[in-house]
């Protein structure tokens, strides 16, 4: 620690702390515009001049300026009030003071300091900008006749996101940011550029002329597409989610969104919200009064009994699953479950299996501490960006070192640091197998405490790193090091992501990477971890409250098998949509078919077309509860708006459900939160109204394993076919709600298949032409998209379509063999 | 306005045909060269006569630079050229002393005659006009260079048959 005196004041300070930081931590104000708290110190604005005793003569940058013991610090006096309005008068000179119609005014960090300094008249002329405002693409501006150049757009781009969109270009007073050969701006649209600039350079398009600032009311709420959890705080204006805004001070995963966080919010807003029960009534969907509705429902589920069906979700608040969980027990089913019930065994057989636990063992800030990564099969960019950016924070401020083990490259290839170890698709397994077999071998195993070493080391013994090397097309070296690496290092993650479109060998994945973070030391060390990535905002809730089948339950795959047999009388469906995301659309389809379908959705989705009652259920945005994502941390959602026209938060429809069943149901989040810390192991302890921003981790910072068994699992086989499929999910999409968003619809409106450079000049297709899929006799049809981040023979599709009806080859197999053709 | 994203994609994608080989040499010299972006560029420029957009592309994939910092760097630089360049360069002095001279006419003599100004080139890519500060002629002052040859106390009409000379040549 060190001691200094910041105007007058005494204080004690952490030595790796910059004047600025103490300052703004003792809550002494030093005005910035190129600061970041999520930045590295860069001092090119000089607003935040302040004199130090010690070096007298001189202003110094107190943004990069580190304290020193015995430090006397003025932060303002005659000649730093003059100097900062000579900066000011400087950025004045060529900044197109167009405040009235620029949608920064009212939060404009320049427009504040030009107040606060009283710049009413400019000592210097010069020439204004006149550059043209970009504007191609459909959720970004960029007008920079308002830059200041402070830089904070280049450098989060580089620092956090890893994209490099912006550079400085030109030199002196032509000096302006700009994309390569200063084209429009044409990247992942995440916007965290959007959330850092400091003046209305770069802005939200879909929010221009929406509201001023000062008219939103802020919510600090929950991210309601992927695990990550991130904080978003919602701008609400005349009951409509204007805007998501970040929370850079107090937000989890330090504010940063992605571009389904920030720009995929409209479709809360969309009139095609269903806003009133629908009952079936002559063929047709009729609308009807919620009594109507409950009643019958009600009366369906009591004849059904033990065999109703119910699938939820992972995207309902802890709150309601319990709730859920109250229903299906008060009719006495135990056909419940979530997710398509395959894609999370990960954690709850295989983790459960090998560590006896069903859930991460570290948090997101653990992993940008450490100084080895290993990512497993998807690329998180993809499926969790912010959890991409969190990776991408390790190596930059850690330098550590990144392994990949994929079936393609995908943007966490291009990382500074980054190893990619491509294998032939559907081998994941041989390869973590490799890796144990290499630390087994070389004596770097930490055996203390394990069961199951000595079956491990034979079961491994046919997967030395050449040998997967060869079966799977791997380089037998990479392996070798990426074990030496994870076993040496301090700390080490190994990531994992599951979800619907990676339902193949779950289980066994989970444990092949559980054997690895077991040897490793990995799994139940501080500051190291192995992280099973949900790919809804609620997933991990719904494992830890159980929404699984029954001992004597049917899972939501043999659900809708039975019910395709004309054997369950009754489904419910409680936000999710499996014609379109489950596998196998010929069967769902024939299970809605068959059954009497009630679905609760914000949408009338392809399944709810089949339904029999239609429940209009609420939005994330209009909720109160808890998400725990997946990280363990539990967040509190907050409601910004109210639900459209009769719609229904879940927790409200399950509770009348319950008193229909005459069953007591909890009134309120808060009180069913309480209800469920004494249900869920791990909850136990936590407060509701204590939950603050940063949210809750159930089970501490380090989540330490039951027990530690090895797992002998084995790998696959590399399928034999010219051309291999792929299914995943889409950087701009999650699940199936974000393609009812304008936002991610805008840049990624339709369904796509994608080939690399060599397959499209074979089959002699280029992006935007349309191509045919054909697999078991079944032909689907989507766009070519060329890229060069899939091997040869290698094809990409993202699930999230139905138009694309890429279930009808897709039956949650890892990989599908099929026959392209150019139509 | 998805069509303008993919316009934009397009346009990276209609890049001129350009072959590399010379490009992938200059980058598998320096690739393991810590601090290579500036001898690959200069590398590239040499081979090339200006710096061509794919090649930009090429290093930034081979060397895992984001174009965007390429861009930076080659038009922070005054010595790197993204288009091509005539074969003789007419350098003309803007120094202290050629402008006490004059030197402003002679570049308007350049333009009657050849139509190009500063950093411009002629269609024909035979000559392109710059606007330099100071040759460290400034006896000779106004003064202009044609690639390395030197033509001091010039005028309006020597500048003219300095240009025909060099027009007439190949």
């Amino acid at each position: 620690m060190v001691n200094l005196t910041i105007d007058g004041k005494q204080i004690t300070t952490a030595k790796t702390s910059t004047i600025y930081e103490a300052a703004k931590e003792n809550g002494i104000y030093i005005p910035v515009l190129c600061y970041a708290k999520k930045l590295l110190p860069y001092g090119a604005c000089r607003i935040c001049l302040v004199e130090v005793e010690q070096m007298k003569g001189r202003l110094i940058p107190s943004c990069t300026t580190p304290v020193t013991e015995g430090m006397v610090v003025t932060t303002l006096s005659d000649e730093i009030r003059k100097v900062r309005k000579t900066v000011l008068e400087f950025l004045l000179v060529n900044h197109v003071v167009d405040c009235p119609v620029c949608d920064k005014g009212g939060e404009c960090d320049l427009q504040d300091l030009t107040y606060e300094y009283e710049v009413v008249t400019n000592r210097f002329e010069g020439e204004k900008f006149d550059l043209p405002t970009d504007e191609v693409n459909p959720l970004i501006e960029r007008n920079m006749n308002r830059c200041v150049l402070c830089g904070k757009c280049v450098r989060v781009c580089d620092e956090v996101v890893g994209y490099g969109s912006y550079s400085f270009i030109n030199r002196g007073f032509e000096t302006k940011i700009a994309t390569a050969f200063d084209r429009g701006l044409n990247c992942e649209f995440c916007g965290q550029c959007v959330s850092m600039c400091p003046v209305g350079a770069i802005l939200p398009r879909p929010f221009k002329f929406k509201a001023r600032p000062w008219q939103l009311k802020e919510v600090d709420s929950v991210c309601g597409y992927c695990g990550n959890g991130c904080t978003v705080t919602l701008g609400v204006k005349d009951n409509q989610v204007q805007t998501i805004r970040f929370n850079e001070d107090t937000g989890v995963n330090h504010g940063n969104l992605c571009v389904r966080g920030r720009f995929g919010y409209s479709y809360v807003n969309d009139s095609k919200r269903l806003t009133k029960p629908l009952i079936r009534k002559g063929g047709e969907l009729k609308e009807a009064s919620w009594d109507e509705a409950f009643a019958t429902i009600t009366e369906k589920f009591k004849t059904a009994g033990k065999d109703l069906g119910i699938i939820s979700g992972a995207r309902l608040t802890n709150e309601e699953l319990l709730l859920l969980k109250r229903v299906s027990s008060a009719i006495g089913t135990q056909n419940l479950d979530h997710s398509g019930g395959e894609c999370y065994k990960g954690l709850t057989e295989g983790l459960k299996e090998t560590m006896g636990i069903s859930a991460s063992t570290g948090t997101f800030p653990q992993v940008e501490k450490c100084d080895a990564i290993l990512a497993i099969r998807s690329d998180f960019y993809e499926t969790h960006p912010v959890f991409g950016m969190v990776i991408n924070q390790a190596i930059r401020l850690n330098d550590a070192q990144l392994a990949v083990i994929a079936d393609k490259r995908g943007k966490l290839s291009k990382l500074p640091n980054a190893r990619t170890l491509i294998h032939k698709p559907g081998c994941e397994i041989n390869m973590i197998n490799a890796l144990c077999q290499v630390i087994i071998a070389e004596g770097l195993a930490q055996t203390a405490g394990l069961q199951g070493i000595t079956e491990l080391t034979k079961a491994l013994a046919d997967y030395t790193p050449e040998a997967v090397a060869g079966m799977v097309g791997a380089d037998a070296e990479a392996i070798k090091k990426t074990a030496r690496e994870l076993a040496n290092a301090q700390n080490a993650a190994i990531v994992v992501a599951y979800g619907l479109p990676y339902t193949a060998y779950s289980k066994e994945i989970a444990i092949a990477a559980a054997n690895l973070a077991l040897l490793t030391g990995i799994a139940g060390r501080d500051g190291s971890g192995l992280y099973l990535c949900g790919e809804k905002a609620n997933s991990q809730g719904a494992v830890d409250l159980q929404i699984i089948p029954g001992p004597a339950g049917l899972g939501a795959q043999q659900v809708l098998s039975t019910a395709a047999e004309g054997k369950l009388p009754v489904l419910y469906l409680v936000g999710e949509d499996p014609l379109v995301s489950y596998p196998d659309q010929t069967l769902v389809k024939k299970a809605l078919e068959k059954t009497f379908l009630v679905v609760q959705d914000l949408f009338m989705t392809d399944s709810a077309k089949y339904a029999d009652i239609v429940l209009p259920a609420a939005s994330f945005a209009e909720k109160e509860g808890t998400f725990t994502n997946a990280e363990r941390r539990i967040q509190r959602l907050r409601a910004g708006i109210k639900s459209p026209g009769e719609a229904k938060t879940d927790f409200a429809i399950f509770q009348q459900l319950l008193d229909k069943l005459q069953k007591t149901a909890p009134t309120t989040p808060a009180a069913a939160f309480s209800e469920l810390t004494a249900e869920v192991s791990g909850y136990t302890d936590i407060i509701y109204e204590q939950i603050g921003a940063q949210g809750q981790v159930w089970g501490g910072e380090t989540l330490v394993p039951v027990k530690k068994v090895l797992v002998p699992v084995a790998g696959m086989e590399p399928l034999q076919a010219d051309y291999q499929l792929l299914v995943g999910s889409a950087l701009y999409h999650s699940g199936t709600v974000s393609t009812r968003s304008k936002g991610p619809m805008s840049v990624c409106p339709e369904p796509y298949i994608e080939f690399n450079r060599d397959d499209a000049a074979t089959f002699g297709v280029t992006t935007g032409e349309m191509v045919q899929l054909k697999a078991d006799g079944v032909a689907i049809q989507a766009k070519v998209k060329v890229d060069n981040r899939l091997p040869k023979g290698v094809l990409f599709a993202p699930y999230h379509f139905g138009e694309l009806g890429l279930n009808k080859i897709y039956k949650g197999q890892s990989v599908i063999a099929v026959e392209p053709g150019k139509i | 306005m998805t069509e303008n994203v993919q316009q934009v994609e397009e346009q990276v994608e209609e890049l001129e045909e350009i072959d590399l080989t010379a490009a992938n040499e200059v980058i598998d010299k320096y690739i393991d060269m810590h601090g290579n972006l500036m001898p690959v560029l200069q590398g590239i420029q040499e081979a090339y006569g200006y710096i061509p957009e794919v090649t930009v592309h090429l290093a930034a994939e081979r060397l895992n630079v984001y174009a965007s910092q390429i861009y930076g760097v080659l038009t922070f630089y005054a010595q790197f050229h993204l288009k091509p360049r005539g074969k003789y360069i007419i350098r003309v002095c803007m120094g202290t002393a050629c402008h006490v001279k004059g030197a402003g006419r002679i570049g308007d003599a350049i333009v009657d005659r050849l139509g190009i100004g500063h950093a411009e080139t002629t269609e024909d890519l035979k000559f392109t006009a710059e606007y330099v500060a100071c040759i460290g002629a400034c006896g000779m002052a106004p003064v202009i260079m044609v690639n390395d040859a030197t033509y001091g106390s010039i005028t309006v009409q020597k500048t003219a048959e300095v240009i025909e000379k060099y027009k007439a040549m190949d």
